[in-house]
């Protein structure tokens, strides 16, 4: 019996000693969430949203006046619209949640590489269901890469595959049917935002990991781990395959958009971290406020700072690539390498330290299975 | 304070090593070898090619299911039966290796001495499903191979960013024939089989085994050679056989893998190095001709194999849970999980509880779980409901002496 009263002393200590470990500071549940959501839903996210599906309709009417009027004019109309469409998708394309998650909407705008093959497949048997997720690898922007700039290597040529081509129509149905999905989906996205979930993301504000606050720094970690670092910059440098893979950049056939994506995306995702309003100088709650209102600090120096300094290093590494990230993994693959790992050490602050502070678990795992 | 806990827990520490000292001595010496590696002679003993032959064959058979191109309800029938429909010689495996061999899968499914051997009927219908199964993989799911899957209807589901193709019910076939061999091949083979008595012990085993008469022109004894291939059904295509646990988990989609995956979660940390370790002491004392140490080996196995099995489909039961409980519930994931749930379901039927002849769940048992995880409506896993799930989960766990929390939590 004293044995077993000993062990229990003992254990006590040792738990007492570490429960009394760290200075007490103010408390996860202290911080006003709704604020922070209410900045994100209003401030970010759906301002984010209205701009973009600006676009994604000027990117259908470019779409519907070429198919109508094939000439060299409006092909260079329909490509600008494109690029600056994708720009602005960046901005939107980390807020996976609601209709966004249901419709699986990046997953439909934006796999790369692109599948030229079934693309072509798709074209000759004029007949697909572009809803199929085994064809989400054949539409979105990557698959308009391709039908824009990809499909010979001359203007003119690649003009002649929606007049004089054997399948011409079958070309043109087919692009339009892009464009006119990439607006109609992100039409419902933001109809989502604006008529119903606007007001339950804001008011699921509670401290739990089925809450807005969890859900969405979960949403944006896996984008910027995933989309941003791997996607973009990872995957073409060959980090997880070995040899670098220079058909899988972004806007592989445009050629010169790849740097300007990834830039657009690392201000996006600084910009949500600070909570800066969309396209304005306003500021509100956001992850950066929160981590100063706990005093989050490591190794002597606020955590929000080094958070900020990371996306600066991270982006000043990617002033040094070229535009064409296919070029720059074949030609000197370290600068891509060098870009990763300054992106990557956000990816150590962001998902554990940062979620530490927040008390959030990670909500998703690396494997998809088999 | 000090001074005083020291001793205490010096005593407390000498006590629990003591009870945990069982050996009697009147065991012949077992001469236990760091690695997997027995001879005779200066050659091995060792061998299990026959098991490595079928691993080859099921992952073929597992890959052919998902070429919608290529697949034929033919082909992959003949992958089962390694026979033509007439049952003439077939060629059906890439691997040419496998097309010269006699053996085949459904031989040895359902097909163990201690559960089959006067159970023909049950047997043959156990055969059967996967028939069942990979005819429809071509007639049900390969036609709608470009139809959007909803209640009622097969086609294609999004998971996370995977596609996969499912039944009107909901249910991947590959994954049901994949994870149901687990149990109906692999653990049946290993566990009801080739370590059972009947089988180890058969005819003159011991007697040609305590002389070291070894089986015609090879160098092992019977019952070496039965433990041997107990052994080839978890590490027969591993890169090392002798130190398997060196890559478990990556030699084959069945047992290696998932022993090295439920060896991950905390709560089951030393399984994989358990089962290893009873297999090599087991097969030391089959030398050694202590047979009694031999079959503690082999209920250790038989527990340990079963738990793997048991822990998964608890696992997946959970992870279905998971998926179809968020706020928009994610069909395809849950779906995925599920169908590899109903295979490692379907697999206890043929697990082994130590020191009797039965499973922890029987066929009729099992049959009821499958019957409610596809029975909560017309549609089968598009009805089902989290509470199915938890009843079926804990079902499982209550049969183990480990929680559901501790089986999901990996």
């Amino acid at each position: 019996m004293k044995k077993i009263v000993t062990l229990i002393l003992l254990s006590t200590v040792v738990f007492y000693a570490c429960k009394n470990d760290g200075p007490s500071g103010p408390d996860v549940s202290d911080f006003d969430r709704q604020a922070i959501l209410e900045n994100w839903a209003d401030e970010i996210i759906i301002p984010a949203f209205t701009s973009f599906e600006k676009q994604t309709s000027r990117l259908d009417s470019a779409g519907v006046a070429f198919t109508t009027e094939p000439t060299m004019e409006n092909l260079k109309e329909l490509r600008s619209e494109w690029e600056d469409a994708y720009i602005s998708f960046q901005h939107v394309s980390m807020f996976e949640m609601g209709r966004a998650m249901e419709l699986r909407y990046r997953d439909n705008l934006n796999i790369y590489p692109t599948d030229t093959a079934e693309i072509q497949q798709n074209i000759e048997e004029d007949s697909y269901n572009l809803e199929l997720p085994s064809l989400n690898n054949s539409q979105g922007f990557p698959a308009l890469d391709y039908l824009l700039f990809g499909l010979a290597e001359s203007d003119s040529d690649i003009l002649a595959h929606y007049t004089s081509n054997t399948n011409a129509e079958n070309y043109r149905n087919y692009l339009g049917d892009l464009t006119s999905r990439i607006d109609e989906l992100t039409s419902q996205v933001l109809n989502d935002w604006t008529e119903n979930y606007r007001d339950e993301f804001v008011q699921n504000s509670a401290n739990s990991s089925n809450s807005s606050v969890d859900m969405m720094v979960n949403d944006y970690i896996y984008y910027y781990e995933k989309n941003l670092r791997a996607g973009k910059v990872g995957i073409p440098a060959g980090v997880f395959s070995g040899t670098p893979l220079s058909t899988h950049v972004e806007a592989y056939y445009h050629g010169n958009l790849s740097k300007t994506l990834l830039k657009e995306a690392i201000d996006a995702s600084q910009n949500f971290f600070q909570g800066n309003h969309f396209n304005s100088t306003g500021k509100g709650e956001s992850l950066e406020s929160y981590l100063d209102f706990l005093n989050t600090m490591k190794q002597g120096a606020d955590l929000s700072e080094l958070i900020n300094n990371q996306f600066l290093l991270a982006k000043s590494e990617a002033e040094n690539l070229d535009e064409n990230f296919s070029m720059q993994v074949e030609l000197d693959n370290s600068k891509m390498l060098e870009t990763y790992d300054k992106l990557q050490k956000n990816v150590v602050l962001l998902k554990v330290d940062m979620l530490q502070a927040l008390n959030i678990n990670v909500d998703y795992v690396d494997a998809d299975g088999d | 304070m000090k001074s005083y806990i020291l001793p205490v827990l010096l005593i407390l520490l000498s006590t629990s090593l003591i009870s945990c000292s069982t050996n009697s001595n009147d065991e012949p010496d077992i001469d236990e070898p760091a690695t997997y590696n027995f001879t005779r002679n200066g050659e091995s003993t060792v061998s299990f090619t026959g098991q490595t032959t079928r691993i080859l064959m099921a992952q073929e058979l597992f890959s052919a299911m998902s070429d919608f191109d290529n697949s034929t309800e033919e082909l992959l029938l003949e992958m089962y039966r390694n026979q033509t429909a007439e049952g003439g010689d077939a060629d059906p495996y890439s691997n040419s290796d496998l097309n010269s061999e006699t053996k085949s899968v459904k031989s040895k499914v359902a097909a163990s001495r201690d559960y089959f051997s006067s159970n023909a009927s049950l047997s043959a219908e156990l055969k059967n499903n996967f028939e069942t199964w990979l005819s429809a993989q071509v007639n049900e799911v390969f036609v709608n191979e470009n139809e959007l899957a909803e209640p009622g209807k097969a086609g294609q589901i999004a998971s996370g960013s995977s596609t996969r193709y499912i039944s009107a019910e909901g249910l991947e076939y590959n994954q049901m024939v994949a994870k149901s061999l687990m149990g109906a091949l692999l653990a049946d083979q290993m566990l009801n089989n080739y370590l059972g008595t009947s089988v180890l012990d058969e005819g003159t085993n011991r007697q040609d085994n305590d002389a070291e008469n070894t089986a015609g022109a090879s160098n092992y004894t019977n019952m070496e050679h039965k433990w041997d291939e107990a052994y080839g059904y978890i590490y027969g295509n591993s890169a090392d056989p002798q130190n398997p646990n060196a890559t478990l988990g990556s030699d084959d989609i069945f047992l290696n893998k998932y022993t090295a995956q439920v060896s991950e979660d905390a709560d089951f940390a030393t399984l994989a190095e358990d089962i290893f370790k009873a297999f090599k002491r087991g097969r030391a004392a089959i030398v050694a001709g202590a047979y009694d140490v031999r079959d503690e080996q082999a209920d250790i196995i038989r527990k340990n194999i079963s738990t793997v099995l048991a822990v998964r489909a608890i696992y997946y039961m959970q992870a279905g849970k998971a998926a179809l409980s968020e706020s928009s519930p994610a069909y395809g994931s849950a779906f995925h999980s599920l169908s590899e749930g109903f295979g490692f379901v379907y697999s206890l039927q043929f697990t082994r509880v130590p020191g009797t002849d039965q499973p922890y769940l029987t066929h009729q048992e099992v049959e009821g779980l499958l019957d409610d995880l596809l029975g909560d409506g017309p549609n089968g896993l598009w009805d089902l409901t989290p509470q199915t799930l938890d009843e079926i989960s804990e079902t499982i766990a209550s049969r183990f002496d480990f929680t559901v929390e501790q089986a999901a939590s990996n």
